[in-house]
């Protein structure tokens, strides 16, 4: 973000979703358009829907919500009838802890997004979208409102787009507060009026997603990367990242670096390099100690994986966290790893939706064992009971939950067990909080 | 019709239709599969994940509930790996239970408690604070909620959504603060099914509540005379008595339910006013009196039967038989239709259990089953007359009985043929004879879809032995 | 957000229906959804807008508007934070305690203000100014520690900074 780019063009050479974010008043269709937005969905009308699936599928795009499965592979499994009632859902439920990178994306630039929806629902044929929100973001909701607005103004939505006979809507929907609804079965039951439970898979929902039809549920960040890929190609878009993580990919970085914020950056940058050059390094000079490299479920990396790893799909996962949604919050040496624990498992326990009895009483059991300290009950054997509860909870549920509570759990306790064990053994009631 | 398939389960061959639910196919060729949420009447859930099996070629284990049959899969859910899982997930339920087996009435069949004793038994690492949620509420229509004990498997609230679809019911709160609740006291009447599909003791009937131990109970399957419908059900009873009703699975016509109605239709068999030999009236008073005074009594006069509705075929048969050759005349009472036709659910206006049965007997001993040729036989008794009613089983509309009543008291000798209890309004008649209940003898009657249904006999608690064809014989002595 | 034994239901002792504009704003919703039960989700932080809050009597109206069972309401609201069946002061004020945030005192903060303010978790202060709830990941880690005024997010805030903020509401 320090280039000097030219104020009102698109930066294009260097950032794939923040190439217009350096442009004063990008929020606005005008400028947006100024700047180059909204060629390439005119230019995809003219396009055949399956070619632009092809080019998603080979530009090697991977859902940037978390999975990080292949967006074009995630599109193939969706029904190729055009006329068949379906949906294309935008996950800005971003309720990952430490992901802020969407409504960072968002709320300077919208139409990004809705560029990226339009050619995206062209390709898949949907006739009608939303965007869930989540409902904190509520500033956002109006901004992506406005920016609807603007764009129906211009008969980029609506009915018979720009006369191709395409008829696409597309709505803002606010969440209300429920972590669980960035989980994609989680969101469509919420869409739909109800808890945001998470649905049995399957049905998968590009079969059978929202009220029943084909619902394609793609990540902002995912849709706002279309644009840029129709423009210059999957061969360009691959060279950047690494074979198996193609592209670039937003960064949310928090905790003790000087310069907190978003960052656009390469699939496969080194977090050093995230941390040392694009964050200011360590706050007041301190040492790293760990870093959580992709929201609160991934397990956290101590010091010396912190400055080998290279943040791509594979790099992390190899040493035993996963990319996630790009979330890394850095702890330095004054942190306890028992704070850690403690925050996240409360998170969890907090959200779990309460239908998958593993999940339900493991999230809350988790968070009762780790404070047995508060009630002078606890022994140093807890983390084992700790470690083997979590580990009985993964696998064994509808979604993911589960699973992202007891990893990063079991993650904390393979690298600083000891760590641990004197946080448990010191009661609350000595000063120690 | 149906294509089957082959699949292995555990090492063993199994067939199945194919496409049908899988975790079905198991439990109907008798595999033992852990499960709290499924049941084959609702939709699927998948919640409780007690049900976990390992298809070969698939990296993940996955609910057998939410998978189906197809050609060739090989499934286990014997191995280490499911074994384990179902174990740790049995403790996951049990961690906020309040185990109060002692004190509570599922105990005997219990899911959990089942389950425990072949998966669990291990020493239980929860030394932390349990989640407390409401304990005893009455919820209407006879339904007692224990938030403590539920596991939270959601059949009752997709009942009351799926079924009944009157929603009382719902899960607030995430998380394990999860609690089903009422948003209005019971209101549909089909509640007892709540406490049949509560897989725990989170749901129990407060008609049966403390009553009995279930392991003190026996079974007697057989049909509900509550209405046309005529479903399969089965009786608890013991020597005391009989406790519950329960409805029995049949596809063909009541699927997994039953009425609410249905419920108390035991009541009267082993009621502590149930008539229980033949009594006479002593100025309204009803006293134990000896059998041969009647038959006396009615030596040569002429016999009119009014019979009800719900006696078996058999019955009916065997009366006709008794009474050949007699100048006795016969007429059929049937019951005015209470409420709607239907009630889209199972259960019928029309509460006649054995309608068409008795029309046929009728028919084919050459008599008229009408309400005109009730009727007639009414009109043409004459003071010198012996009126035999057969009350009916189950009484819903007293009423509409009771004007029946007032057209039998010409006759001198009014007699009642009953296997219930007794009531204000008999003392109309001079005798009151017992016949056994529908509890009490086995036979069939055929209900609203011209299907035969099965009456089972179980214990007796009254001179069951003679039926009306007893009586009949009467009229030739 | 059920913060009380789930068969209680709060009352706000008068009937309530939506003002005309939330009535034409509902028509609209209508419009964005293939079906009624969709714009549950809209029409509750509609409720919220006219009163802040939802309560039985509200609960009831939305149930005869929309056609869904009031159970299948409650579930809804007990479910999500940000719906309240319990009432609420007039201004609603989300403390963030997740993991940046506590790294940097958010958890300090909420409690500071708990105190400062003396109420409780959601409960309105006595002059029914602010409502306070610690919430989980705002979204906004890089301005930790941060919290939600209304709708406007600020941070990083100290306790000094979020009093003072909090003295300024009407």
């Amino acid at each position: 973000m320090e280039r000097i780019m030219e104020k009102d063009t698109a930066n294009y050479k260097d950032y794939s979703l923040l190439s217009y974010h350096h442009i004063p008043g990008v929020h606005n269709l005008e400028v947006f358009e100024r700047a180059g937005g909204y060629e390439m969905m005119k230019a995809c009308f003219d396009k055949d829907p399956e070619a632009i699936k092809e080019v998603v599928k080979a530009s090697g795009l991977r859902g940037r919500g978390g999975a990080g499965f292949p967006t074009g592979v995630k599109w193939g499994f969706f029904t190729k009838d055009r006329n068949a009632q379906k949906y294309l859902l935008c996950n800005a439920d971003e309720s990952e802890p430490g992901t802020f990178k969407d409504r960072y994306l968002v709320e300077k630039n919208p139409h990004i997004l809705i560029e990226g929806m339009i050619i995206s629902a062209w390709a898949l044929g949907t006739q009608k979208g939303y965007i869930y929100i989540r409902g904190e973001f509520q500033q956002q909701a109006v901004i992506l409102e406005r920016a609807l607005k603007e764009a129906y103004a211009k008969g980029y939505l609506g009915k018979n787009i720009l006369g191709k006979g395409f008829n696409f809507d597309l709505y803002v929907h606010r969440g209300a507060g429920a972590y669980i609804c960035g989980e994609e079965t989680g969101m469509i039951s919420s869409l739909e009026g109800k808890k945001g439970q998470p649905k049995l898979k399957p049905p998968f929902p590009a079969i059978k997603g929202y009220r029943g039809l084909p619902t394609m549920v793609n990540n902002v960040e995912s849709l706002a990367a279309v644009p840029w890929i129709m423009r210059f190609g999957a061969d360009e878009y691959k060279k950047w990242g690494t074979e198996k993580s193609a592209g670039t990919k937003l960064f949310s970085i928090s905790g003790d670096v000087n310069k907190p914020g978003v960052i656009e950056v390469p699939l496969g940058t080194t977090l050093k390099e995230i941390i040392e050059v694009h964050c200011g390094g360590m706050r007041n000079g301190n040492k790293l100690k760990a870093v959580v490299p992709g929201g609160s479920s991934a397990p956290v990396f101590n010091h010396d994986e912190s400055y080998s790893v290279k943040m791509d799909y594979e790099d992390v996962a190899s040493k035993g966290s996963m990319l996630g949604s790009g979330a890394i919050i850095v702890l330095d040496e004054t942190r306890n790893i028992g704070d850690l624990m403690k925050w996240t498992l409360e998170f969890y326990h907090h959200e779990s939706c309460g239908q998958c009895t593993p999940c339900r009483e493991g999230t809350g059991w988790l968070e009762s064992i780790f404070k047995r300290r508060e009630t002078g009950k606890a022994s140093k054997a807890d983390i084992d009971t700790l470690d083997k509860t979590a580990a009985s909870m993964r696998g064994q549920t509808i979604c993911a939950l589960a699973d992202a509570a007891a990893m990063p759990a079991q993650g904390m306790i393979k690298s600083f067990r000891s760590e641990l064990e004197a946080y448990i053994m010191t009661p609350t009631n000595t000063g120690k909080k | 019709m149906t294509e089957k398939v082959k699949l292995t389960w555990n090492g063993k061959q199994i067939e199945a239709v194919k496409g049908s639910n899988l975790l079905q196919a198991a439990l109907d060729n008798g595999q033992e599969v852990a499960h709290y949420c499924y049941h084959a009447g609702l939709s699927i859930a998948g919640v409780c994940r007690m049900c976990m099996v390992e298809q070969d070629g698939v990296p993940r284990p996955f609910p057998s509930c939410n998978a189906t049959c197809g050609e060739g899969m090989v499934i286990r859910n014997d191995t280490p790996k499911i074994k384990a899982a179902v174990e740790n997930t049995l403790q996951f339920h049990l961690l906020n239970h309040p185990l109060d087996c002692p004190v509570c009435d599922q105990a005997g069949e219990c899911g959990l408690q089942d389950y425990y004793m072949k998966h669990g038994q291990y020493d239980s690492q929860m030394i932390d604070k349990k989640v407390h949620k409401e304990k005893v509420q009455d919820i209407g229509k006879n339904v007692m909620l224990d938030a403590e004990r539920c596991i939270l498997c959601s059949r009752c609230t997709r009942f009351t959504e799926e079924v009944t679809k009157t929603n009382e019911l719902g899960i607030l709160n995430r998380g394990d603060h999860a609690e089903i609740t009422v948003n209005e006291n019971l209101k549909n009447d089909y509640a007892q099914n709540l406490v049949d599909i509560c897989p725990v003791g989170a749901l129990t009937s407060k008609d049966f509540r403390f009553k009995q131990r279930v392991w003190f109970l026996e079974e007697v399957y057989t049909t509900c005379i509550g209405c046309e419908t005529g479903c399969s059900v089965k009786v608890s009873q013991n020597k005391n008595g009989s406790y519950r009703v329960k409805p029995v699975f049949d596809e063909t016509v009541n699927g997994h339910w039953m009425c609410d109605d249905g419920r108390s239709i035991y009541k009267h068999v082993s009621s502590p006013t149930r008539l229980q030999v033949a009594s006479e009236n002593m100025n309204g008073l009803f006293v134990p009196a000896d059998e041969s005074r009647v038959v006396e009594l009615v030596t040569g006069k002429k016999a009119n039967f009014i019979l009800s509705t719900s006696l078996t075929n058999e019955e009916y048969a065997r009366f006709f038989e008794s009474i050949k050759g007699s100048k006795a005349s016969v007429a059929l009472y049937t019951l005015p239709t209470q409420g709607p036709e239907f009630d889209g659910i199972l259960r019928r206006g029309d509460k006649n259990a054995n309608l068409r049965g008795a029309q046929k007997a009728f028919e084919a001993a050459g008599f008229d089953h009408t309400s005109a040729g009730l009727d007639k036989v009414l009109n043409a008794i004459s003071a010198s007359d012996v009126a035999y009613v057969v009350v009916p089983e189950i009484l819903y509309n007293e009423d509409h009985f009771n004007t029946l009543l007032k057209k039998i008291e010409k006759a001198s000798t009014r007699i009642a043929l009953t296997p219930g209890e007794t009531l204000s309004s008999m003392k109309v008649f001079n005798y009151l004879l017992p016949v056994p209940s529908f509890l009490e003898k086995e036979g069939h009657i055929v209900n609203f879809q011209g299907t035969q249904r099965q009456l089972n006999a179980g214990l007796s608690y009254g001179e069951t032995t003679k039926d009306i064809s007893y009586y009949g014989k009467w009229v030739n002595v | 957000m059920s913060s009380h034994s789930p068969n209680q239901t709060h009352s706000m002792g008068a009937p309530f229906k939506f003002t005309d504009a939330n009535l034409a704003t509902y028509q609209e919703y209508l419009t964005r959804y293939d079906d009624v039960e969709s714009a549950l989700l809209p029409v509750l932080h509609l409720v919220q807008e006219q009163i802040k809050w939802l309560p039985q009597e509200a609960i009831e109206y939305v149930s005869v508007l929309m056609n869904i069972p009031e159970i299948k309401i409650k579930e809804v609201i007990s479910f999500y934070d940000m719906f309240y069946d319990v009432p609420v002061g007039r201004n609603m004020v989300h403390v963030c305690t997740n993991i940046t945030c506590s790294m940097f005192g958010g958890r300090e903060i909420y409690a500071g203000l708990l105190k400062h303010f003396d109420t409780d978790y959601l409960t309105p202060t006595r002059d029914g100014r602010i409502s306070l709830q610690k919430m989980e990941c705002l979204g906004a880690c890089e301005m930790a520690p941060c919290m939600r005024i209304n709708n406007d997010y600020v941070g990083p805030v100290d306790l000094a900074d979020a009093i003072n903020k909090l003295e300024e509401l009407p």
